[in-house]
């Protein structure tokens, strides 16, 4: 899967400055079609022990990470007492997790689901009933 | 619940960038943006189902576009097959800053799991008349593919074929639903102009023009005709002049915000 982004506007103004020696400010003109997304996410998942990995404000860390045909499997560990468990993320990208053994996780808690965070950055999403029905993804043209 | 059931989405390193508008960076996302999106999502959700509709378009604030007296960035075709059933999105989306793009159906949360300007959607839900024609067509891909053009430019011309960006293909969509003797993109947008579509004029200099086009794939300016472009007038599909015509034509309601 290839990743979508936005077009790349903001890269215009290192050129302007250049070719002008003008301030940067307004040297861009809009993405008024603002297209994107991070559409890509690998999709699609278990977890062994939801319960014990899915509290609010859980530290976990990753015990091992290992990357299969259809995406990654991580095991992790609950710091408070070491109970683990294991998460399957699928998705071609999901191998390619910047995520390493010994990473510490968060786990934030919202209305939608559970976002797995390492240094503020979200790494995964699991998604609850409510979330699920938000999520989905299908490529209609090539 | 049964937690093999449970889906997770991990947000890779194909993961969207700090700032909307820049180039394919591989980076992880901000864990508080991603509760933001889905949290957006889920209230964009229940505004729909306290709607009453079935087809609702639906937009994004993905970048600040105040300068150029633009609200939102980009919109999508939202819909359900039934009363219970989750909302979709048909929208077009360009491929990382490269010149071509793709159509998608996407849930609401992918719409929004994007690193936004602002955490706000804006609806309009058209007329029940043209709901109803659209709904057919939101459900087959051959018609959602009918009018794609694959060359991407953000900045496509309204009354040319030579690109398309991505409001560009849900307003001319929209007008194929309406009308069956439509085939084409000219048809569609002869239909936009017979409906009274005007688009909106950003006013980009040469040397905005100039550094676009060097550095940015996705941009051009070759389909607009020479009269307007080298005044410095750049006529596109914004959602904001969309959203006008729909509610003075008739056509859909004034704009709902939901945050």
């Amino acid at each position: 899967m290839k990743a979508f982004r936005q077009p790349a506007l903001q890269a215009l103004i290192a050129a302007a400055l250049l070719a002008a020696g003008a301030p940067a400010a307004q040297a861009h003109p809009p993405n008024a079609s603002d297209a994107s997304a991070l559409s890509l996410l690998p999709i699609a998942i278990s977890v062994s022990a939801p319960v014990m990995i899915l509290s609010a404000g859980a530290v976990l860390s990753v015990v091992a990470v290992e990357a299969s045909a259809d995406g990654a499997v991580w095991v992790l560990q609950r710091a408070s007492d070491g109970a683990r468990a294991s998460l399957t993320l699928s998705g071609q990208l999901a191998g390619a997790m910047s995520v390493a053994a010994g990473t510490t996780i968060a786990v934030a808690a919202i209305s939608t689901g559970w976002v797995l965070s390492a240094a503020g950055q979200a790494i995964a999403f699991i998604p609850n009933e409510i979330g699920k029905a938000l999520l989905y993804n299908e490529r209609v043209t090539l | 619940m049964n937690p093999g059931a449970w889906l997770a989405i991990a947000l890779l390193a194909a993961a969207p960038p700090a700032h909307a508008g820049r180039s394919c960076e591989r980076k992880l996302p901000d864990a508080r943006n991603v509760e933001r999106a889905m949290t957006l999502a889920e209230h964009t959700a229940q505004r729909l189902d306290a709607s009453g509709a079935q087809v609702v378009l639906v937009a994004r604030v993905g970048q600040d576009l105040r300068e150029y007296g633009q609200r939102y960035s980009h919109f999508g075709i939202a819909y359900r097959d039934a009363p219970a059933a989750p909302w979709r999105v048909a929208h077009k989306l360009n491929q990382c800053g490269t010149a071509k793009s793709a159509v998608y159906r996407q849930g609401l949360g992918e719409f929004f799991l994007d690193d936004l300007f602002e955490y706000e959607a804006g609806l309009v839900v058209p007329s029940p008349e043209v709901q109803a024609r659209l709904l057919p067509a939101l459900r087959d891909n051959r018609r959602l593919a009918q009018l794609h053009t694959p060359a991407y430019s953000m900045v496509a011309y309204p009354w040319a074929q030579t690109y398309q960006q991505s409001n560009q293909w849900a307003i001319e969509t929209l007008a194929m639903a309406q009308d069956p003797s439509i085939a084409t993109r000219p048809q569609a947008q002869a239909w936009l102009r017979e409906h009274g579509y005007v688009p909106d004029t950003l006013h980009l200099s040469a040397f905005q023009r100039l550094g676009a086009r060097m550095t940015a794939a996705n941009v051009a300016f070759d389909d607009h005709p020479s009269a307007k472009r080298f005044t410095d007038r750049i006529e596109t599909v914004t959602v904001d002049s969309v959203f006008r015509w729909m509610n003075r034509s008739g056509l859909g309601t004034s704009i709902a915000v939901v945050r």
